[in-house]
């Protein structure tokens, strides 16, 4: 962390898994005079508390993929996780990586955003914590100061949770827009994130309006996912027109919300006091 | 950039390396330093498996590793893997069924698969080996072959 300190702007780039980070030093976008990998310190961690999970930022997705309980207690992070890559790309990607990076077209960012997931960032100044959505600030760029370092993710782990993606198979692995949704037992119930979107993955609080209830109807569903496509600022790239995205996300959306009230289980919320 | 020596652990042997720049990749240092060829370039961008090497035991794509990253670790290639049991019958098994026709990304295959057959007893199901090969493309079989080298590797090492 001295050496971030010390050097100036971009010429230390900080290397978590390097599924991005190689490929923009071989396609020369970035140019840094030295990298600064950060596998070997202690941040390879899934601890579970009482009400969240924290994730250190250094861990392989392939831990959280193979650890059961992640895949039965977060089934949205599990899916979004199961979508970077194949396995022996995502024993070496980390979610720290790429949160950091900030990509809008991040399979994880948009379940991160919709599990109220906030980040512990650690730099010269001490030890701070902010939710994750004001990390992130346009395309590839977040909040972090120069010198700072995202150390862990803590994730609420009592929200049942979806994510859906599309993407061009088997052409490119890269999702043209993903859709998480969560449900929270305190109102306003609903969350709905977006990656895939300009210019950052981002929460559709007009959308999340639509649904008023845990368990809302077929019609609030409808009105959400039209509402989502509406909102939806998409541009038109390589991998899809605006308008197909726009298309795409009525029907994520919707199969989202459902896919998360299927999940929901019977007695839900919990009552105070239940165990 | 800066380079350093390296030194690591290569198919079970200490290895050490002079002068390894700071941004050599784990695929280059294994290929041209080590000289061992059967771990392969394809995409050099992690969407292809042709690289797969095991690193402490897991499937990696040296492609997207840092050789100074691995410093006094554990890497196991092709080469090490055709030593040993596992890797041996995973191998037989490619060839028995041919699936195998240019040859490029059977290394990561062989990797991919003998990691997850070495990995504990009973092995798991045909269909999770083949969830385990999803990171490895094959342009010329149409992946039947492969099925199948799959399903009588899986026999084999039961």
């Amino acid at each position: 962390m001295g050496l971030l300190a010390r050097s100036p702007a971009g010429e230390v780039a900080v290397l978590g898994g390097g599924t991005d980070l190689l490929f923009d030093l071989d396609m020369a976008r970035i140019a840094p005079k030295r990298v600064l990998s950060l596998r070997k310190l202690p941040w390879r961690y899934l601890r579970w508390e009482a009400k969240a999970l924290v994730i250190g930022s250094t861990l392989p997705l392939g831990a959280l993929e193979r650890d059961e309980k992640v895949r039965t207690r977060l089934p949205g992070l599990w899916e979004a996780v199961r979508d970077v890559g194949g396995p022996a790309l995502r024993n070496r990607a980390t979610l720290g990586g790429n949160l950091g990076h900030g990509s809008p077209a991040s399979d994880l960012i948009p379940i991160l955003l919709a599990l109220d997931a906030r980040a512990r960032i650690v730099g010269p100044s001490g030890v701070r914590e902010l939710p994750v959505d004001m990390l992130l600030q346009e395309s590839r760029r977040t909040t972090l100061g120069p010198a700072e370092l995202i150390e862990s993710v803590i994730l609420p782990v009592s929200a049942p949770s979806s994510y859906l993606w599309q993407r061009v198979q088997p052409v490119n692995d890269i999702s043209q827009v993903g859709v998480a949704t969560a449900v929270v037992p305190e109102g306003p119930h609903w969350r709905i994130a977006l990656g895939g979107v300009q210019p950052r993955a981002r929460r559709l609080s007009e959308a999340e309006a639509m649904l008023r209830s845990v368990r809302p109807s077929h019609f609030e569903v409808e009105l959400a996912a039209q509402e989502a496509a509406r909102r939806a600022e998409f541009v038109t790239d390589k991998r899809a027109t605006e308008a197909y995205r726009r298309r795409l996300v009525t029907v994520l959306v919707r199969r989202a919300i459902q896919t998360t009230l299927e999940r929901m289980p019977k007695a839900w919320p919990p009552r105070k006091g239940a165990p | 950039m800066n380079e350093g020596p390296l030194a690591f652990t290569l198919n079970g042997k200490p290895r050490r390396f002079e002068r390894v720049p700071d941004a050599e990749r784990l695929l280059d240092t294994l290929r041209w330093r080590a000289g061992l060829k059967g771990t392969k370039e394809g995409c050099r961008t992690g969407g292809c498996g042709a690289c797969t090497v095991l690193v402490n035991g897991e499937p990696t794509l040296s492609c997207l590793v840092l050789s100074h990253e691995v410093a006094q670790e554990k890497v196991t290639t092709i080469e090490g893997l055709s030593t040993e049991k596992v890797g041996r019958r995973v191998i037989e098994a490619f060839a028995e069924a041919g699936a195998v026709q240019c040859g490029y990304c059977t290394p990561g295959f062989v990797v991919a698969l003998a990691a997850q057959l070495g990995s504990g007893t009973p092995p798991p199901s045909v269909e999770t080996l083949l969830e385990g090969l999803e990171g490895n493309l094959c342009r010329c079989t149409g992946y039947c072959a492969i099925r199948k080298a799959v399903e009588t590797a899986r026999e084999a090492t039961r």
